[in-house]
């Protein structure tokens, strides 16, 4: 496979601009449905990337790749789900303000704890020794294949949420989140509904989290700060926390074009990079999120259709 | 004109006891010993502010009781202590009510509302995205039957008036199949006709063994339904009898009807 054409950075940008669309629209289940303001996502996302790192590099597996790999991330996949039940379970009956500071408490509790556990996952030093499981030649080809795996991945989970959207589950969340007592008093265990959502959508989170865990194959708290959270959240606010296609649209518009158009092809000076870029895109970022609430809060595609899609599916 | 539904089997009862709830150090709610139920139709008036509402609320545990105990007693003997149950749980145990404060899901049409009410939990799971077929399938007759019996429009539509929003409301009851219904003002604002198919839809209930309680401001309504009815005021009950004895009791004349009333 020759690659030549492929420029080694998009590859990198491409692969987050994915990871953000499978985050925002974990996050669109919790936020765009159920209206639970999940402000924790990169600890959950975190979690699943550490636990992933940590096993990977410090247990003596007595296999080898691909089941070394499958094995860490069910692991850290299972783990990130406990980690949402707990969390949900702490905060699901909160109102929106708990909710926000419960979620954000634990995304720095996590990234306290990676920072603090040196001996385990490297601390502020990073991790290393992390790597594929497979091997097609150069890196880069290594690389594409595991971006081609990802967008794999969040197709799967843009499907799962379409689907959502035309099950009874989606009918459900979009309840509890439009009016939780009337939900209740038609039978609806609100609050078991909430915890599940949590611990399903942080499980994809944490897989998520290890397969970004791979494609850097460095661990480094500093990726633990509050950029995963904005990324997948403004770009799911642009595009419209209510629709299926918002957080693809609204990250696309944000991320990549943040992280592919502006850093790859606009001349920017070298220095920029090491310091401004990350500030001026954390900055970029709270200065859409602002915008959009003030002028268009559903977002660029605005609220849901279900009159549309209920006519579709069921007549009238 | 009394009803005087003939119900094929004796329907289940609630029965509360010392049952209190105070708002800001005001008591609210302050009941002894009361049966719902006794009747298949039974009433519940009162003037403003006499706490029917709050002892609806604190029936369905959608209000926690400061004291005191509410159990439903299923015809079959047994007893079931509902204020110990999450709210959640009383649809499952027959004990369902319609609200007086128009209530919605702003985002969800006609069809998903009903659909939402009649979806078995086990459809409801993370993992059953291919479900809304079978659910469709299995409850669609059921739903038109009472779309067109109050003459719904569009059901993929939302409701957008007051008065469908209610009716929808009373419609998600039914579908509940409720062996104990309250009804908070269920023809509040709803003209004569629908009034009128409401009342039917009551009366069809309580004769298939139903429990209805009405909470009910149009008086024409209670007294041309209720087998029973009960008066309240200041928190409690404070009479129980047939339509036309509470009707011209001095009490529920001097501090509910007003002598034109009678």
């Amino acid at each position: 496979m020759t690659l030549d054409w492929l420029d080694a950075f998009l590859i990198t940008g491409l692969f987050e601009v994915v990871m953000v669309i499978g985050l925002a629209l974990l996050l669109h289940l919790q936020l765009g449905l159920a209206r639970i303001a999940n402000f924790g996502v990169v600890g959950f996302w975190g979690i699943g990337m550490y636990v992933f790192g940590v096993l990977y590099v410090q247990v003596d597996w007595p296999f080898g790749e691909p089941w070394q790999f499958l094995a860490c991330a069910a692991a850290a996949t299972v783990v990130a789900g406990l980690a949402g039940l707990l969390v949900g379970w702490l905060v699901a009956d909160l109102d929106t303000d708990g909710v926000l500071v419960g979620t954000l408490g634990f995304a720095t509790a996590v990234q306290i704890l990676a920072t603090t556990q040196d001996d385990l996952t490297g601390g502020a030093r990073g991790m290393g020794g992390l790597g594929f499981p497979y091997d097609i030649g150069r890196v880069k080809d290594n690389e594409f294949l595991w971006l081609v795996l990802v967008t794999a991945v969040v197709g799967a989970i843009l499907l799962y949420v379409w689907r959502v959207h035309r099950s009874p589950y989606g009918r459900l969340l979009i309840a509890v989140g439009s009016n939780e007592p009337l939900a209740r008093s038609l039978g609806k265990p609100t609050f078991r509904t909430k915890l599940w959502l949590f611990a399903v959508a942080s499980a994809a989170m944490g897989f998520l989290g290890a397969m970004y865990g791979v494609m850097v194959r460095f661990l480094d708290v500093g990726n633990l700060g509050v950029g995963v959270t904005l990324a997948a959240m403004v770009g799911l606010v642009l595009g419209g926390t209510a629709r299926v296609w918002g957080a693809v649209v609204g990250v696309v518009l944000t991320v990549g074009l943040f992280d592919i158009v502006i850093q790859s092809y606009l001349p920017l000076p070298r220095e920029w990079y090491t310091q401004a870029i990350p500030v001026l895109r954390e900055a970029a970022f709270g200065l859409t999120l602002m915008v959009v609430l003030l002028f268009r809060p559903l977002g660029l595609l605005g609220d849901m259709r279900r009159d549309r899609l209920m006519g579709k599916i069921h007549g009238r | 004109m009394v009803a005087d539904v003939v119900r094929a089997a004796a329907g289940p009862r609630i029965h509360v006891r010392g049952a209190v709830k105070s708002f800001s150090g005001r008591v609210v709610v302050n009941v002894e010993d009361l049966v719902l139920g006794d009747r298949p139709i039974e009433g519940l008036i009162g003037p403003n502010g006499a706490g029917k509402t709050t002892l609806m609320r604190m029936i369905m545990h959608s209000t926690s009781l400061d004291r005191g105990r509410v159990s439903l007693l299923p015809p079959g003997g047994g007893e079931v202590v509902l204020s110990s149950l999450p709210a959640h749980r009383m649809a499952r145990h027959g004990v369902v009510k319609s609200n007086q404060v128009i209530m919605d899901f702003d985002k969800l049409t006609i069809w998903d509302s009903l659909l939402l009410a009649v979806a078995e939990s086990r459809y409801e799971q993370p993992q059953r995205i291919l479900s809304e077929r079978t659910v469709f399938a299995r409850h669609e007759a059921e739903i038109r039957r009472h779309l067109d019996f109050f003459g719904f429009g569009d059901p993929s539509a939302f409701a957008m008036s007051a008065g469908e929003k209610k009716l929808l409301d009373i419609v998600r009851c039914l579908l509940l199949k409720p062996t104990f219904l309250l009804l908070d003002e269920p023809t509040a604002g709803l003209p004569d006709d629908l009034t009128e198919k409401v009342m039917t839809v009551v009366r069809e209930l309580a004769a298939t063994g139903t429990t209805v309680v009405i909470v009910e401001h149009d008086l024409n309504v209670i007294w041309n339904l209720c087998d029973e009815v009960h008066f309240m005021a200041e928190g409690s009950v404070i009479l129980r009898g047939d339509p036309q004895s509470i009707r011209e009791h001095r009490t529920v004349v001097e501090k509910y009807l007003g002598e034109g009333h009678v």
